[in-house]
């Protein structure tokens, strides 16, 4: 199942919700409409939280989480920290990270197996990442740019990359997640892909402006919705499409 | 490169043609000219109707040469067609033909512009324009034919089909009446006559089908005869042209049945004859017509041909019916399939390049995009996800039962910006009751959440234990405070240089709180002579001498207190002669800084010339009793002009 939605006007959707197989983190707004958006589709499911992290909405760039647990910055306040607490199941541990790289969205990417991280990242974030979130973590740029976070989207059952990653790097990535990825693009074009959407593995939220080719990108290679059995749909038809392109 | 023609202009026929120019020039031009007009204008008038007609010809002539495809410039295959079609010789020359009338006029023209000019009159000059316009009309009517071929060619070559060279074809060709065009018409919406006579087909025919979601073009020739290239007509032309140049997929249809009145074995032979313009395409036999005989039906001598033809391998067999549709479908699908592979492998091919062996430019990127990784190595990545999600039923906005969200709640209390929701609603605590507790964020000055702890009762008697048992070791009981003698006294010190540090500092302060009085800086302000005695004084300095000088300084207002002597200064003046004149001796004469009369010049002589020169130059103004530079005058100051009244209001700038 994917499915568009907007943030105040915004389109960036990952910047406003992080999305996991256990919870979402839904940014508090003006209007309950972007949360509910998810409630219609996690209510009863998951549990969903309102959260702001250092009193920001930006709650999608500065956390970082999966099925196991939730990072948070260390500008994070005491109070957001136990609400958050108080929200998200036992079973998710919330650890408040001390990073010079307060962005923990955008200098992470990971599912419930594995996690790329931003290069300059310290080792002692590494760590933490391993043992909260329980993955093998690997420090790694997409497409050349370190921001892992942002120009990656990723769920256990596939990924999407910024649009301008090498085929070799592509190919990379792939076998260390060991999903298989696609270069592509979310809400007409944007290539920050990890900003632009959320996922888990059964749910993508994009932005409104995301196209139908898009969406049916993410839908194949994230395998939600009809494509959910395994290899429905086959590959798209390669020779059609170089036959009409080139 | 264009691939119809639909869009050229009609070719009007020679008279059309002259109606039109000449007319043209009529209603364009001036008609009104009189023999007293300056023959100048004449001449004009007359040169300008030849030379508009010309330029109307010419430009009449260049839109039929532009309109027409030039048969090098277009892709082989339409040449070719045209070849066949219209004869490229003919078609040439009657290009060439309307070409060399434009030329001709031109030269028409420019000749009789070049007479006009030598024209004496009115009546030469209408009589060279009928003589120039008399002959381009021959020119033009010379055309009839080559216009009359042009215009018939036109309307053929708007009803071509549209066929693209460069598109992906099949190509359906085979003897007559094999059942060509049945095909296509069973795999296209093409509305092709199909009849059971041969010829039916006598020109090419284009329809389009989707596959794989691109659009291919499927092209019905003509039935071809076994015989010389040379012996062939335009109709089965036709078919080798878009055989020989087509880069498409061949199917060449045979009929087992021999209904289309040919026998197998001719077939087989006309599949060998044109076999050398099957070289790099993708080729097919499609045995049509198995709902009446199929090719395991056939005598062992036939299918041993037909098993030759088979055997090199780049041929393959394929078996349809068109009247029962068996096979139809397999036909084109093997088709597209195969003449898909066989494109997108030629342009893989081409769009790479050698050295990496990977795709670049644009082809690089179009791959880049369609590519989907996929991981090497087979651990699988297991996803989790929740039984609750296959059983959720889908939200759906207009159903009465649908789930109630936090906007329906928002909804019913009042709208966004009015209602404020329960952030404490979902959280799941031990007891439900705690979970609207207000907990202080600071309580005492201290931030509450550094005390909240887990596990701080432990902690807390974990540190009481160890304060008693340190207690009961004695630890504070050692007394460490004694102070010797040396220490107090330094403690003194040093509170007398904190206190003198900060009286230092108090008065600083004061001296810059100045703040807004006016500051006089210490040379000006005024001082007492006592005071500057007692300072040099002080300094051990003689006071007397500073003291007197200061006093003689100083002046006193009013009476002198000292009596004066006679004599002094300030006594009656006493007229003394003696002393005045030697006083006026003494003093020095004042003098004119320069001789204007003597200066300049050298000697007498030349003074008593220049002076005569003088004289002589005002002599003229004397004697006309002009005013010269010297006479005094007085301007009026009401000049009359500008006062006396005959202006009106502002009419002039300067007043």
């Amino acid at each position: 199942m994917a499915v568009r939605a907007q943030f105040e006007n915004s389109n960036e959707v990952g910047v406003f919700a992080r999305l996991t197989n256990s919870y979402a983190v839904v940014a508090v707004g003006a209007s309950e409409n972007f949360y509910s958006v998810f409630e219609a589709e996690l209510q009863d499911i998951i549990p969903i939280c309102h959260a702001t992290i250092a009193g920001t909405r930006i709650v999608g760039r500065l956390t970082v989480g999966n099925k196991n647990g939730l990072l948070v910055p260390t500008t994070t306040t005491d109070q957001e920290l136990q609400h958050l607490r108080n929200t998200l199941p036992d079973t998710v541990k919330i650890q408040r990270i001390e990073e010079r790289l307060s962005a923990l969205g955008n200098v992470i990417c990971c599912n419930d197996h594995v996690a790329i991280v931003h290069p300059d990242l310290e080792r002692e974030t590494e760590e933490i990442i391993a043992d909260t979130l329980g993955v093998e973590v690997f420090r790694q740029t997409v497409a050349d740019n370190v921001l892992t976070g942002s120009y990656m989207a990723l769920s256990n059952a596939g990924g999407i990359v910024h649009p301008k990653t090498s085929i070799r790097d592509q190919d990379e990535l792939s076998s260390l997640l060991q999903v298989p990825l696609v270069a592509g693009s979310v809400n007409r074009g944007s290539p920050v892909v990890g900003a632009g959407m959320v996922v888990n593995d059964w749910l993508a939220v994009t932005g409104l402006d995301t196209t139908a080719t898009e969406l049916s990108v993410i839908e194949s290679v994230f395998r939600l919705g009809e494509m959910a059995a395994p290899g429905a749909g086959g590959g798209p038809q390669k020779e059609s499409i170089v036959e009409s392109f080139y | 490169m264009k691939t119809t023609w639909k869009d050229i202009a009609p070719v009007p026929t020679n008279q059309e043609f002259l109606d039109i120019v000449l007319s043209r020039t009529q209603r364009q031009l001036p008609t009104q000219i009189r023999a007293g007009f300056k023959i100048s204008r004449i001449r004009g008038f007359y040169t300008r109707k030849v030379k508009y007609t010309q330029e109307t010809f010419c430009e009449k002539f260049q839109a039929i040469l532009d309109g027409f495809p030039r048969l090098q410039d277009i892709h082989p295959f339409h040449k070719d067609l045209m070849n066949t079609l219209y004869d490229a010789d003919h078609f040439r020359i009657a290009l060439g033909q309307v070409s060399t009338a434009k030329h001709l006029i031109e030269t028409v023209s420019r000749d009789y512009v070049r007479l006009i000019k030598y024209a004496q009159s009115l009546f030469q000059c209408k009589q060279l324009k009928r003589a120039a316009l008399g002959r381009m009309a021959t020119i033009c009517r010379r055309l009839k034919d080559p216009l009359v071929y042009l215009e018939q060619v036109r309307q053929h070559l708007g009803r071509l089909p549209a066929i693209d060279p460069n598109t992906r074809t099949l190509l359906i060709c085979g003897y007559p009446n094999v059942g060509k065009s049945s095909f296509l018409r069973s795999i296209t919406r093409a509305d092709v006559d199909v009849q059971p006579y041969a010829f039916t087909t006598k020109s090419l025919f284009v329809g389009h089908f989707d596959y794989k979601y691109l659009r291919f073009q499927a092209i019905d020739t003509p039935g071809i005869l076994d015989h010389p290239l040379e012996e062939m007509n335009t109709i089965e032309m036709q078919s080798i042209t878009a055989v020989a140049h087509l880069r498409s997929a061949i199917l060449y249809f045979m009929d087992l049945s021999e209904q289309c009145g040919y026998s197998v074995a001719d077939q087989i032979k006309l599949f060998h004859s044109i076999k050398p313009l099957f070289a790099n395409k993708v080729v097919y036999i499609v045995i049509n017509k198995i709902d009446v005989r199929r090719p395991e039906d056939l005598d062992p001598e036939e299918q041993q041909e037909l098993q030759e033809i088979l055997k090199s391998g780049d041929v393959e067999l394929l078996q349809a019916s068109c009247t029962t549709t068996e096979g139809v479908t397999a036909v084109k699908n093997a088709a597209c399939d195969k003449l898909l592979a066989e494109r997108v492998a030629q342009k893989l091919k081409s769009g790479t390049n050698t050295s990496a062996g990977t795709p670049g430019g644009r082809l690089g990127d179009v791959l880049a995009r369609i590519h989907v990784a996929q991981p090497m190595g087979g651990a699988t990545r297991e996803t989790f996800i929740p039984e609750a999600v296959k059983n959720l039923k889908k939200y759906d906005k207009n159903d009465p039962n649908r789930r109630k969200l936090e906007r329906d709640l928002e909804e019913e209390q009042g709208g966004a910006g009015v209602y404020s929701f329960d952030m404490q609603r979902d959280y799941t605590l031990a007891n439900d009751e705690w979970k609207h507790d207000k907990i202080p964020e600071v309580w005492n000055g201290k931030n509450i959440y550094d005390f909240v702890d887990p596990d701080i009762e432990k902690k807390l008697a974990a540190l009481e234990e160890e304060e008693e048992k340190l207690e009961a070791d004695g630890y504070y009981e050692s007394d460490e405070s004694v102070e010797d003698a040396e220490d107090a006294d330094t403690r003194m010190k040093a509170d007398l240089i904190r206190e003198k540090r900060v009286l230092m500092r108090n008065e600083a302060k004061m001296r810059k709180s100045l703040k807004n009085r006016a500051a006089i800086p210490r040379s000006a302000k005024a001082k007492k002579l006592s005071q500057l005695e007692r300072a040099l004084d002080s300094a051990g300095y003689d006071i007397d001498a500073a003291g007197d000088r200061a006093r003689s300084q100083s002046q006193v207002r009013g009476r002198t207190t000292t009596r004066s002597e006679v004599g002094d200064d300030d006594a009656m003046d006493i007229d003394d002669p003696h002393k005045a004149i030697a006083r006026a001796k003494s003093r020095a004469r004042s003098q004119a800084a320069t001789d204007r009369r003597n200066d300049g010049v050298v000697d007498e002589p030349s003074r008593t010339k220049a002076e005569r020169l003088h004289k002589l130059g005002q002599k003229q103004m004397n004697r006309m009793a002009r005013a010269g530079e010297a006479d005094r005058h007085t301007t009026a100051s009401l000049p009359k002009h500008l006062f006396a009244g005959k202006r009106g209001i502002g009419k002039n700038q300067r007043r």
